[in-house]
């Protein structure tokens, strides 16, 4: 999926994510964590990357198996400086540094492709392992 | 995002309804803060008709806490619907804001 870096369009991105996690099976309500933490990621795209330009385009692919729920995220922006990207300890109560908790806590991984030449791809998975575990049990 | 703003009690009450996300919370962030800036002891943000929110939207909200504490004044929230209370939870700040049920709740204490 391809959408402008303009923040009205996150409400498409945060609908087909939630919806290819659901038509996989997996949980309702880790749909929700899901939603949110696929929109924090592009609207840093937005934010960062593209430094609030409108006009960009950001790419979304997902990959479903048995074993994990990956998403994709590339932007032709401004290159991520992975060592810094640090959220704020949540005991700090003030504006800003919440997003990239929000992600990180119901994805496994979180790492920039540092082969991409121009712009950023951030890959995210989670790994499906309880989902399994549920299944192979018969529950 | 829509918002409304009511009085109850002679208390502003700021309803909310939609999605609070990186494309509304600016919208949300100006009126907020104006209202703020009157320095009214207490506004209420009612939550109940609220389907997302993200860091941006909680980000606008400690903004607008911060400068009701600056003057003394109270700022709670009204209804937050179950399915995004959980992102108040995970970042602690339902431990920080005034989180109230029902608006008779808002006026007790």
């Amino acid at each position: 999926m391809t959408v402008p870096s303009d923040p009205k369009y996150l409400c498409v991105v945060r609908e087909v994510t939630a919806k290819m996690w659901q038509m996989h099976g997996l949980g309702e309500e880790m749909a929700e964590q899901i939603r949110l933490a696929v929109d924090e990621a592009c609207a840093n795209v937005i934010k960062y990357a593209y430094g609030g330009k409108a006009d960009k385009r950001i790419v979304v692919r997902y990959k479903v198996d048995r074993e994990r729920f990956e998403v994709v995220i590339e932007d032709t922006g401004i290159k991520a400086d992975p060592g810094a990207i640090m959220g704020r300890k949540l005991e700090e109560v003030r504006p800003g540094g919440l997003g990239v908790h929000l992600i990180k806590r119901c994805f496994d991984v979180f790492e920039f492709d540092g082969r991409k030449k121009i712009g950023n791809r951030l890959r995210l998975v989670r790994f499906l392992k309880e989902r399994n575990e549920d299944r192979d049990n018969g529950t | 995002m829509k918002i409304e703003i009511t009085e109850h009690r002679g208390v502003k009450v700021f309803g909310l309804s939609g999605d609070i996300d990186m494309y509304s919370s600016p919208e949300l962030r100006k009126e907020l803060l104006s209202l703020v800036g009157k320095k009214a002891p207490m506004l209420l943000i009612d939550f109940r008709e609220v389907s997302y929110i993200d860091s941006s939207g909680i980000a606008t909200l400690v903004e607008g806490l911060r400068g009701m504490m600056s003057h003394g004044g109270k700022l709670k929230l009204l209804g937050i619907p179950e399915r995004i209370v959980e992102i108040f939870s995970f970042s602690k700040l339902d431990k920080v804001f005034d989180i109230c049920g029902t608006l008779d709740d808002a006026f007790k204490g």
